[in-house]
């Protein structure tokens, strides 16, 4: 047994004394950067090496100092926090870290005997059957919102009240007017009473605009390394794409998540030509998944191009009125409205990046995602890019039949490969 | 003919248009969804799918209440002539008022641009005064909770109970609102606040306790929807509470079936609210039928509660010639003859065909009953049997008072034993022995019957020790009757019945687990029979 897997298991064996588990947890966290396997690997760029690096710091932060942290989903508008120095923590992110350390099952089991349907999306029921076992640790407040999933209000909700901590939702309305926008920036002032509340501490809007303008700044550099996708691409690995959702979403506005970004331009500038198929995600990127890793992690023949759900909003916030613009970023975030909506932006960002092919891993429980399946089926057969459909539960590794999932992907590597 | 589905559509608008305005309701399942989208979405938005393109109901307005209904309204568009998504605000507040408010306005406008029709504002206002408020009785009630139930399933369930039973989802709230004070200036806006304002669903912000206060609740029947994800945490929270609470979780289609039957009724019996007709007392032996699916068992009392005789038949393709042959064999063995016996209450999946039986009770009950019987400290009963297995709890009169049944698949019951010892090529008593720590440590991982047959395929494919599989696949029965038991909660003195508690290995590595001994009869497979037997009694 390797160390890492009797850490795990020792984490398992634990898990009755929460508090103990806790450490086990962070101290986890803490040593995690040196046991990611692929950094004795020359090939890891320097962009990608920083981005885990920052996003260890991130999650170290808000699980160290759990007196400044909130709970939040990865479209909580967290530039509010980052205004004040509250650390936030994604619950998408602690799930993922748990399956990291091989105790999703355990959790997953724990939120279901509690009552919670099996059905729900295992990112949340994890996230559950940690609050279940009391390993979480309590943060100040928890702040949720509407969009893009139903779990959100409920888990949230439902965790709120077991930690009694003040919750926070966000109705996000899914059609755009100057209502909804103000019906938004209403709550988003409502959240910064809250916070005032909460954390004994006067928000500042001058930093907010600090931050939003770091924000911008960020976008742009995205938007210039994406110009790049079409001809020229970094090797990667599935997790780098995951963690990329700390840096797209919830840690958008802070100087190292700017650097990182900066830094991966650089990369992409320098790196060779695309000579290799490239593939596009919809939606997540089945990093655990055997099959897919010896095809992708710094793959011989194959290269991830990305995944859309972290270019889903690129554009430029109003920096006059930072509130009014995070409303409007929020209102207008591609997966809050219809399918129509959804496929007129994701279809630009294919336009540019161009990949050889996508796969959408349809992930358990998450109807938001698969229920667009079939239409993307529609429209990229028209675009002329083969396209796969997989099954299977990006974090519950007992929900997936490597099997089945393998005979899939080769398959439709064969396709692209006889194109 | 104008559809909608949830209880916030502004159905008294649409009806103003054309009277002709019904809420959707789909009562069969085809298979025309799966094709058109992902078979994983929640199964009331699959047979909305199927209702509307069958039926060719060409108008629809839609709520954009959760994943599945955006994704719906996505699947729908271009396919018929009016279709219409409301966004519907999350929160309850001034500008959220507005928003739902201008949201039904523009709903009227497009209509109205769609059919040429105008809008009669005169016409509105009557249907908003004429509205027949009803208000919730005052009474000890059920209360049918969580996501929509078709109210026809609620009749059933009334029809079985003694006390109301009062449908509190989302198929019927919307009776409750009041609308006749129209102190608002403008009768849309009044109707717009009234809906958002009335009894929230799970996907609303606003709290749901606040609006039960006022209800004398016996029990709750709380329904849940597969791949809906709103309504499992109530009932997570609920159970906590000191209410009684049965949760059923359905395929909005499938609400009759007799596996939910048996919970209802089982729940119904636990409150002492079944709607039962009365039992015979005259002769002096009195016989209980358990019809499983596996086997048939059959159990006979004197009027001390004595056990004459019983017997246990291998349940064949046609139940009621078991059941025949298990009564004969039970009269035989006793010396009696079927005019000795007063009273024959039968039970199990079979329970309702057998014809020589006077009265039919769920197996949850006894269950509760025969293990009472054998041990009155026992607290906890679990039973894995052919097919299914139940958790059920007892308070310290032996009366049930609360359990959880496992899901429709056959997942952690005996027939998953039997297909994996077919699997293994080992006769399946090989399958009960204990086995200790002393080989590889294998772990199943799958709980699916078909997907774990393809893992112990591989497993002896890699020539591991067969010991090792069967320890594997004990611990996995064991650990999936465990999941079901913390649904309940640990309490013992514990028995375990049905036919896997003949199983040892099972049996030692679920008390490994829970820390404590389990009670094993020495014929765990007839509890339920002795229970229905003492029922007959009359107890
Ligand atoms: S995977 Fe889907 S259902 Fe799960 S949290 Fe993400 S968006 Fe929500
Ligand atoms: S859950 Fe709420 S929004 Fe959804 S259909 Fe029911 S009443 Fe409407
Ligand atoms: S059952 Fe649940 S998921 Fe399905 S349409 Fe209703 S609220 Fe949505």
């Amino acid at each position: 047994m390797k160390a890492i897997e009797i850490y795990c298991n020792f984490i398992k064996k634990n898990l009755d004394n929460p508090s103990f588990a806790k450490k086990l947890i962070n101290l986890g966290i803490g040593v995690a950067e040196k046991y990611v396997s692929y950094f004795g690997d020359r090939k890891v760029l320097a962009s990608h090496r920083y981005l885990n690096e920052i996003c260890m710091k991130y999650m170290r932060e808000s699980l160290y100092n759990p007196e400044r942290s909130a709970w939040v989903n990865i479209f909580t508008p967290t530039e509010i926090f980052h205004a004040m120095g509250v650390f936030p923590l994604f619950i998408e992110a602690y799930s993922s870290f748990m399956s990291g350390f091989f105790i999703e099952d355990v959790l997953i089991d724990k939120a279901e005997a509690a009552g919670i349907s099996n059905t729900l999306c295992s990112f949340h029921k994890a996230f559950i059957g940690a609050g279940e076992y009391g390993i979480l640790q309590k943060p100040k407040m928890a702040v949720t919102t509407s969009i893009i999933c139903d779990a959100n209000l409920n888990t949230f909700r439902y965790l709120a009240k077991k930690y009694d901590i003040p919750f926070y939702i966000i109705d996000v309305p899914s059609k755009s007017s100057e209502n909804a926008v103000e019906y938004v920036k209403d709550q988003l002032v409502e959240i910064i009473q809250m916070s005032e509340d909460v954390f004994s501490q006067k928000f500042d809007i001058d930093k907010l605009g600090e931050i939003v303008k770091i924000e911008n700044k960020t976008n742009e550099y995205r938007r210039k390394y994406l110009s790049y996708l079409s001809t020229k691409v970094c090797h990667s690995i599935m997790s780098f794409e995951m963690f990329m959702l700390f840096t797209s979403h919830v840690f958008m506005g802070r100087p190292e998540t700017l650097k990182y970004y900066q830094k991966l331009l650089q990369d992409i500038k320098n790196a060779p030509e695309r000579s290799k198929k490239g593939i596009f995600f919809i939606h997540l990127v089945p990093m655990w998944e055997p099959s897919f890793q010896q095809y992708f992690n710094l793959g011989e023949n194959y290269d991830i191009l990305g995944s859309d759900l972290n270019y889903d909003f690129i554009g430029k916030i109003d920096t006059s009125d930072p509130l009014k613009g995070i409303a409007e970023k929020l209102i207008g975030t591609t997966y809050n409205g219809d399918f129509a909506k959804i496929s007129s932006h994701i279809t630009k960002i294919i336009d540019i990046v161009k990949p050889d092919g996508i796969i959408q891993f349809c992930h358990w429980g998450c109807k938001q995602s698969i229920g667009t399946a079939n239409l993307y089926k529609n429209i990229l057969k028209e675009k002329g890019i083969p396209f796969l459909i997989v099954d299977g539960d990006i974090m519950d590794k007992r929900n997936n039949q490597e099997g089945q999932i393998n005979t899939r992907l080769e398959a439709f590597l064969e396709i692209l490969e006889s194109r | 003919m104008i559809g909608y589905v949830c209880k916030y559509a502004p159905a008294k608008v649409l009806e103003v248009f054309d009277k002709d305005a019904v809420r959707i309701d789909p009562k069969i399942r085809t298979d025309t969804a799966e094709s058109l989208v992902h078979p994983n979405m929640c199964s009331f938005m699959k047979a909305v799918l199927e209702e509307v393109l069958e039926n060719n109901i060409d108008e629809l307005v839609l709520t954009n209440c959760c994943d599945s209904m955006r994704r719906l309204y996505d699947v729908l568009k271009g396919k018929l002539q009016f279709l219409y998504m409301l966004d519907l605000p999350v929160k309850v507040n001034n500008t959220s008022n507005k928003i739902f408010y201008d949201e039904i306005c523009s709903l009227i406008s497009a209509y109205e641009r769609y059919s040429g029709k105008e809008f009669d504002m005169d016409k509105f206002t009557e249907l908003l005064k004429n509205h027949k408020e009803k208000s919730l009785p005052d009474a000890e009630l059920i209360a049918v909770f969580g996501a929509r139930l078709r109210p026809d399933v609620i009749d059933n369930i009334q029809k079985r109970s003694n006390i109301k039973v009062q449908n509190l989802t989302c198929t019927a709230t919307d009776k409750y609102i009041k609308l006749k004070n129209l102190e608002d200036q403008d009768p849309i806006l009044h109707y717009a606040k009234t809906l958002l304002n009335s009894f929230p669903c799970m996907r609303m912000a606003e709290e749901r306790p606040e609006f039960l206060k006022d209800i004398k609740i016996k029990g709750i029947i709380y329904n849940t929807i597969k791949f809906c994800d709103f309504y499992s945490y109530e009932y997570a929270a609920l159970k906590n509470l000191d209410v009684p609470t049965l949760k059923i979780e359905t395929d909005y289609t499938d609400t009759d079936s007799g596996q939910i039957k048996t919970r209802v009724d089982a729940f119904l019996e636990s409150l002492g609210s079944r709607r039962i007709t009365g039992v015979n007392k005259e002769g002096k032996y009195f016989a209980g039928v358990d019809s499983g699916s596996t086997s048939t068992n059959i159990v006979i009392l004197d009027n001390n509660k004595n056990i004459v005789s019983y017997s246990i038949v291998p349940t064949g393709a046609m139940a009621i010639d078991s059941a025949k042959k298990a009564y004969e064999i039970a009269l035989k063995r006793a010396g009696l003859e079927k005019e000795d016996i007063a009273n024959v209450v039968s039970t199990g999946y079979g329970r309702v065909g057998i014809p020589f039986a006077d009265k039919q009770v769920t197996e949850i009950t006894c269950h509760g009953k025969g293990a009472f019987y054998f041990d009155k400290d026992i607290r906890t009963i679990i039973d894995i049997g052919g097919q299914d297995s139940k958790v059920i709890r007892l308070d310290n009169e032996g009366n049930v008072v609360d359990f959880v049944m496992n899901d429709k698949c056959s997942a952690g019951t005996g027939k998953f034993l039997e297909v994996m010892a077919r699997t293994l090529e080992v006769p399946i008593d090989e399958m009960a022995e204990v086995i200790t720590d002393s080989g590889e440590n294998i772990k199943i991982t799958s709980m699916c019957t078909v997907f774990a047959e393809s893992e112990v395929i591989s497993l002896i494919a890699q020539n591991k020790d067969k010991k090792d599989i069967i320890h594997a696949l004990n611990k996995a029965v064991a650990s999936k009757g465990v999941v079901l038991l913390d649904r309940v909660g640990r309490k013992g003195k514990y028995m375990m019945t049905g036919g896997v508690a003949k199983n040892k290995g099972v049996v030692s590595e679920i008390e490994n687990k829970i820390e404590d001994k389990i009670r094993i009869p020495t014929e765990p497979q007839i509890i339920g029979a002795l229970g229905a037997a003492i029922l007959a009694l009359g107890d």
